[in-house]
């Protein structure tokens, strides 16, 4: 499953994305999990992915980055805070399980 | 009770003020502004180097050398850094057109159009015969006309951030008559066959010729002075961003925004940075001519000052982090701590966490301000230099204190010093939350031992 992942400036995402990788490793599924900053995103999203991500921390940004995603047609999430760190990786599996099951059929 | 007036704040207040920030208008400023960034910062490092001799012994070969070819060394800065506004101007405008569904390369260029015909080109005449022969007989004379050179030039100060906020207006102006010209028809359309790219340029004739015809009216016709009046407006507000109280009110929303989870420095740069690159920009205008450094407020101070390790000075915190007993606060300061050393601080706002946490929220709001105050005032009387570069964003503290001041030795000390203070401020709020964590944990274990008897 390729995952698309966004926060401000692509920075801390990589962390987050880090640890989803792991936590879904350890249920065995196979996650490639891509960084992007919001102004990369509106290009990023088009490039056959099944889900996106938006870090909590820009939040305020989901209402702009919706559109681009539903232009690719894949399902777009809002990150929980606690989804979002070194350690919260099984948080955000979780999340995506309950939000978005449809990416995994 | 917390969370009731946490979540008044929130929903009336902090959120409806981030969705503010993401006005389209204000987005293509940031959009723009951020474009340029990479220039920024490389032409600060160019600026660093320039400046080296004078943290180096004068006797060194390479303190010499940059001596020297200084000049040479400058110039890709004033090709970048000095005329910054030249390059955001069409980020601006592009990041406007396509948030409106535009072509954005028509929005740039229409953009980068309106921006230039502000700017009057001045003719200078090749030097007559007659000058020559004036001249002659005094070489300071002679040598000064022959250096000038003849031909159109522009005066580069209205390119750098002079004219950034003529710049801004030019590229909202430019993308509206494009927008207007797109909405309302009056363009130019091909017929299907023609190819897009082809199309789009003839789309563009339209606001092109009203773009041009008005911009040129005002400023060459009707000779309206218009950067003058625009920095007749803006230079009081950027001498007050240049105060200490802007520079606490601005560190103090910073905190706001991320207490509920927001990212503060976004929201608050994308209104406060085009004023910040305006007093850099005198910063460095001055350093390169050799002249006193007028400002203190511009952006690096809050970078390597304020918001060491990220937005509420969080190094502070992870490192109070690792005096933690419980599990999870030790798991934390491990993981947290290698990416708070490059001011990354995500996984401590979120992991923590610190958004929502009505302990280590104090220290939070409190410990960046008075960074601030201790900054604001070693820079005043001088104890460190001034800011003249902006170094990258991800360099742990104290190397960007030192490039950031032009290699100030004293500036990295300080950086130091305000890291162990604001550990001292997050240990005592550090220690009650790891209390509460601890019994939280002692509470899951004895949980656990009743299901497992």
């Amino acid at each position: 499953m390729r995952v698309i992942l966004v926060c401000a400036g692509g920075m801390s995402s990589a962390i987050a994305a880090k640890s989803l990788r792991e936590a879904a490793e350890k249920e065995g599924l196979s996650f490639e999990v891509h960084e992007a900053s919001t102004q990369q995103f509106e290009e990023m999203v088009k490039k056959d992915y099944d889900l996106a991500l938006v870090a909590p921390q820009i939040r305020h940004r989901f209402d702009t980055l919706k559109p681009y995603a539903e232009g690719a047609g894949i399902p777009i999430l809002q990150i929980a805070p606690r989804g979002y760190s070194p350690i919260g990786g099984k948080f955000l599996l979780k999340q995506i399980k309950d939000e978005a099951p449809e990416v995994f059929e | 009770m917390f969370d009731r007036i946490a979540k008044f704040f929130d929903e009336k207040l902090s959120t409806p003020m981030a969705r503010l920030a993401e006005q389209r208008h204000l987005r293509a400023v940031r959009d723009g502004i951020v474009a340029t960034l990479p220039i920024i910062i490389v032409a600060s490092m160019f600026m660093v180097i320039a400046f080296l001799p004078e943290s180096l012994p004068d006797n060194w070969a390479l303190s010499q050398f940059i001596t020297e070819h200084q000049f040479k060394i400058l110039l890709p800065y004033r090709m970048s850094m000095y005329i910054m506004t030249l390059y955001a101007v069409f980020g601006m405008g592009y990041s406007l057109a396509r948030s409106y569904d535009l072509d954005g390369l028509s929005g740039g260029i229409l953009s980068e159009l309106a921006f230039l015909l502000t700017i009057i080109p001045v003719m200078i005449p090749e030097a007559t015969e007659g000058i020559i022969e004036f001249a002659e007989g005094n070489a300071e004379v002679t040598e000064f006309v022959t250096s000038v050179p003849a031909g159109f030039h522009i005066p580069m100060p209205n390119l750098g951030s002079g004219g950034m906020f003529i710049g801004i207006l030019s590229a909202f102006i430019a993308v509206e008559i494009y927008r207007l010209t797109q909405r309302s028809g009056f363009k130019i359309s091909m017929p299907e066959q023609v190819p897009a790219s082809i199309a789009r340029s003839f789309e563009a004739l339209t606001p092109t010729l009203i773009v041009l015809l008005l911009v040129s009216t005002i400023t060459m016709w009707l000779e309206v002075d218009v950067h003058g009046m625009v920095t007749a407006v803006i230079t009081p507000l950027v001498s007050a961003s240049d105060t200490l109280w802007s520079v606490l009110l601005l560190t103090f929303l910073n905190s706001f925004f991320w207490v509920f989870g927001i990212h503060g420095a976004s929201i608050v740069g994308s209104v406060a940075r085009p004023l910040w690159l305006v007093l850099l920009e005198q910063n460095t205008t001055a350093y390169a001519a050799g002249e006193a450094i007028p400002n203190i407020a511009a952006e690096p101070l809050y970078q390597w000052f304020i918001y060491i390790g990220g937005s509420g000075a969080t190094l502070g915190l992870a490192i109070a982090l690792f005096v933690a007993k419980s599990k999870y606060a030790q798991t934390l300061a491990r993981t947290s701590f290698i990416p708070s050393l490059f001011n990354i601080n995500e996984p401590l706002m979120f992991g923590a966490p610190v958004v929502l946490n009505p302990t280590l929220i104090i220290p939070f709001i409190f410990a960046p301000l008075i960074n601030a105050v201790i900054a604001w005032f070693a820079t005043d009387v001088g104890l460190i230099n001034r800011v003249v570069a902006i170094a990258p964003w991800t360099l742990p503290g104290p190397i960007g204190a030192f490039l950031a001041t032009g290699s100030d030795w004293r500036a990295l000390v300080l950086n130091v010093l305000l890291i162990l203070l604001s550990t001292l401020i997050y240990y005592p709020f550090v220690k009650i939350y790891d209390k509460q964590l601890l019994e939280e944990e002692m509470s899951e274990e004895e949980a656990e031992d009743v299901v497992f008897d």
